[in-house]
């Protein structure tokens, strides 16, 4: 084998920069391992599992903190920020900032008493949050169903749904604002915001066509209306025509069992329906526009 | 209010104002009118009458007389020779499929004969958006009985003694749960009606709603009272627009009329509720995760104990019932728990709603008392199954249920005896399926549902159905092994055992119920690659049979992918390299050519042996 020469800048000290890191110095190069935190181990680190296995966290990584640790050829540089990177494959060259440390890393043993000496460590200290501000075309109706239903128990489903029916979809800065003024986390409106079949956290067309597929309409061919309705419009399911007129979606039951197959389009009902209806609906909705 | 001659019932429910009713009774009016009726004959639109699949229909009262399939041009036509000359028409009758005498009162048609009316027993005669039409039908008399006359504890005996048992499909005795729920000490409590209707195939509670919502106030009324309640929720499911907007306009006529609200009927008593929506989940049916959705929560069950009766919203003591069980409320107070408890079998009392549907002469919402058989559903309230074809199963339970095969089609029909032969009671769907429904298919679709659905909590449900799905998958594909069957079987019954709430334990139930009871059609999927009833595509080719083809062209043209090739007066041919199988040359061929066949299994090589168009011979006479 000839023999490697130059070394590899790994950017980013995750779990993925972490392996990079050692199969590259496995294969014989020097490994430069950078991260922008105070030290390298990224989100893992702070996971207790991980998704789907249900695997335990730290025990993947463990061995490959210590491993990258003790490797002569691999050097961590840590609390850096990349300035700039020029050249090209086989030949980069970056330039990293250093942020200071206030400790020499040289002399430093990990023992930890100037974490629990330190004054200021018990004390709160609040991330710095910037306001939302609403587009003026949101801000009016948004507000309005806020100031409607912030005082009832449990507030936080009907201003989602009416959000989600005004706009016809939940526009992300209206969600930020909601969890300003409300006091939901984020994250928990977007578990919500996601749950749900009706909501849609992306524009949706004028008219949303919901085929039903409960068993009665199942049975009697609702996957066949579904695949004459995509080759109308020329999109599948869950996407929006390209004028924003139509959105197709399926839809557990609409409880019109009686007059299977059926399919919903924005409150109006269409029972008994054939392959052979198609194309005129869609004809009659897009006219109506 | 004037007193009319006829009355024209005419039903509103979502399935007939999706026929047009709206436009009907606009034409109905004009014609009225026109011929000079209107201070003779009035129309009522009323809630659901139940004989979805006849509609648009209407009732002429007091003839009793029944017209389905109403179109805008009968209607000039009707109007005259009924109303005016009284000669009723004929055909728009019910006539059923087997005879050709229509059948013209209300009260002689099959479908509804064996029916018994309690949860429902004002649909289609009543306007549901009046409060006046459900006090004239002794609404409202249950609430003054008990707040004049009963004690809460008078009320929640009468309930445990009536037997009435919740009709969500779970089959807890609701007496008991009113009772745990009164003897908990935390204030204050709260009740909630379960319109999370969720179940495809099922459409009974939608249909209450907008039959007769005053039905199910009175009886959470009754509920507060004897539980100790002075506020209640009714989650529904926001794929109703129709019956949110009818029940929202009965609680406000409730509480005009002093209701609800303070001091009801001035007795001292207080109690209001108001309507939450769902957006489209399947699990918050369940009890756990419905209040955690109120609660705007993570809609995800929780464990029980402790139950919602102990601890439920807002960690207060909460009843839940579905909305069945409360329509049943008020009439267990009027007539008794004595004439309640002689209706039904041992342990199922009363009666129960179920919409029927799917492959079946007759469909729509049936209330029969517990106890009567499949048989006497399927075939004399039902008509039997259309185009002669034959009967392979009833589905109920919805996606927790099982399949009941033709065998034990004498099986009665309560909480038990459905439990046992591997289904459930569920609430209340009842799907009819025919030879040319693939079972493998149909376990396929639910577990499909229940992926879909499955909140993730668990990982046996949550990865339970995505490994069921991909076995399932790749038999109605062709590519199953013969392992897979003890495969589905054995991760089936690990599900069940492993998940927390009802739909992961009974997730599995499509399968192991179609498994149970038609092995053979698995079988056919893997050992011979064929699909029996005909439904698996990657199984079937479609063919033309060069005997019949008239080389009409028809086929040819509505083909979407193009793959039929051919000219006038040639015989048509697939190429089974495009095609597919969409099956719209079967629909668009004339059913007196019907040329157009499907196979599956050995027989799917080039049956017709033929390999470009040639003209068609002429028959010789």
């Amino acid at each position: 084998m000839a023999d490697k020469i130059g070394a590899v800048a790994v950017l980013g000290g995750g779990i993925s920069g972490m392996q990079a890191a050692l199969d590259l110095v496995e294969s014989g190069l020097k490994v430069y391992l950078v991260d922008n935190k105070s030290s390298i181990g990224g989100v893992m680190a702070q996971l207790d599992k991980t998704f789907p296995t249900n695997d335990c966290a730290m025990c993947t990584m463990a061995p490959r903190l210590v491993e990258i640790g003790r490797h002569k050829d691999i050097e961590i540089i840590t609390l850096s920020d990349i300035e700039k990177i020029e050249g090209e494959a086989g030949n980069f060259k970056v330039l990293l900032n250093k942020r200071p440390r206030y400790i020499n890393e040289e002399k430093c043993t990990g023992c930890g008493t100037c974490v629990s000496n330190c004054p200021t460590r018990n004390k709160v200290q609040l991330l710095e949050k910037t306001k939302v501000e609403l587009e003026p075309q949101y801000e009016e109706k948004v507000l309005e169903i806020i100031r409607f239903n912030k005082n009832r128990e449990g507030p936080l489903m009907a201003i989602l749904q009416q959000i989600n029916s005004t706009f016809n979809y939940l526009p992300e800065n209206a969600l930020k604002y909601v969890s300003q003024e409300v006091g939901y986390p984020l994250s928990h409106i977007l578990k919500i915001a996601t749950f749900y079949s009706s909501f849609s956290i992306v524009p949706r067309g004028k008219h949303i066509i919901n085929i039903c597929m409960g068993t009665a309409c199942y049975v009697k061919g609702s996957e066949r209306l579904m695949e004459r309705f995509s080759d109308v419009l020329e999109i599948k399911e869950n996407e929006t025509t390209p004028d924003m007129l139509f959105t197709l979606k399926s839809v557990r039951c609409i409880g019109c069992c009686g007059l299977a197959p059926a399919a919903m389009i924005g409150d109006n009902v269409y029972g008994k329906l054939s392959t052979k209806d198609i194309p005129k609906i869609i004809e009659k909705y897009k006219t109506m526009a | 209010m004037a007193v009319r001659r006829i009355e024209l019932m005419l039903c509103t429910g979502t399935g007939c104002v999706a026929g047009g009713a709206f436009r009907i009774k606009e034409t109905l009016e004009k014609e009225i009118q026109k011929q000079g009726l209107d201070k003779e004959v009035s129309v009522i639109i009323t809630g659901c009458n139940g004989f979805c699949g006849q509609g648009p229909l209407m009732v002429v009262q007091p003839d009793n007389i029944f017209y389905g399939f109403l179109n805008e041009e009968d209607i000039p036509f009707l109007v005259q020779e009924h109303l005016l000359k009284g000669r009723p028409v004929k055909k728009l009758m019910f006539t059923p499929s087997e005879k050709k005498e229509p059948v013209p009162l209300l009260s002689e048609i099959p479908f509804f004969k064996k029916q018994m009316l309690v949860a429902l027993r004002n649909k289609g005669i009543i306007d549901p958006e009046k409060i006046d039409d459900y006090i004239a039908r002794d609404g409202y008399t249950a609430l003054e009985k008990i707040l004049s006359s009963m004690t809460p504890d008078d009320v929640i005996d009468e309930i445990i003694r009536s037997g009435l048992r919740g009709r969500g499909g779970g089959g807890f005795p609701t007496g008991t749960k009113w009772k745990i729920c009164r003897t908990e000490q935390k204030t204050p409590k709260y009740i909630i009606c379960n319109c999370d209707e969720g179940d495809p195939g099922a459409y009974m509670d939608r249909s209450v709603f907008e039959s007769d919502p005053h039905t199910v106030i009175e009886g959470m009324i009754i509920g507060a009272y004897a539980i100790g309640v002075s506020h209640g929720y009714i989650y529904a499911r926001t794929e109703y627009p129709l019956a949110i907007k009818r029940m929202q306009l009965a609680l406000t006529q409730a509480r005009e009329y002093g209701l609800l609200g303070e001091n009801i009927l001035g007795s001292g008593f207080n109690f209001d509720m108001e309507i939450r929506e769902g957006s489209g989940a399947f699990v918050c049916g369940e009890e756990t995760s419905l209040i955690h959705s109120i609660e705007g929560k993570g809609p995800e069950p929780r464990q029980r104990p402790p139950f919602p009766a102990q601890s439920g919203i807002w960690d207060c003591p909460t009843v839940i019932n579905n909305v069945e069980t409360w329509a049943n409320v008020p009439v267990i107070i009027n007539r008794g728990a004595d004439w309640f408890s002689k209706i039904g079998t041992e342990t199922s009392k009363g009666t129960k709603i179920f919409s029927l549907v799917g492959k079946i002469n007759n469909t729509g919402l049936i209330e029969v008392p517990m106890g009567i058989t499949l048989r006497e559903v399927v075939y004399d309230i039902g008509g039997g199954i259309p185009d002669n074809k034959k009967f392979k199963a009833v589905q109920t339970g919805g996606p927790s249920g099982g399949c009941i095969p033709h065998s034990m089609i004498d099986v009665p029909i309560d909480y038990e005896s459905l439990t046992k032969a591997g289904s459930m009671m569920g609430s209340g769907g009842m799907i009819v399926m025919d030879e040319d429904t693939c079972m493998v298919d149909v376990a396929k679709f639910f577990i499909q549902f229940t992926n879909d659905e499955s909140c993730g909590k668990c990982t046996t449900c949550r990865d339970g159905s995505d490994a069921l799905l991909e076995v399932l998958t790749n038999i109605t594909n062709g590519n199953g092994k013969e392992e897979d069957l003890e495969f589905l079987e054995e991760a089936g019954n690990a599900i069940k055992d492993a998940s927390m709430c009802g739909l992961g334990t009974t997730l599995p139930n499509p399968v192991l119920s179609t498994l149970k009871y038609f092995r053979d059609e698995y079988e056919a999927h893997i050992k011979e690659r064929r699909c029996p009833a005909l439904v698996c595509k990657n199984l079937i080719k479609y063919y033309i049979l060069p005997e019949k083809c008239t080389g009409c062209k028809l086929c040819l043209k509505n083909c979407p992918p193009g793959a039929i090739k051919g000219e006038l007066k040639h015989i048509h041919i697939i190429d089974q390299s495009k095609c597919t199988k969409c099956g719209t040359c079967l629909d668009v061929c004339p059913p007196k050519v019907s040329a157009i066949i499907k196979v599956s299994g050995k027989e799917t090589e080039n049956i017709t042996g033929i390999e470009e168009p040639y003209p068609v011979k002429k028959k010789e006479k």
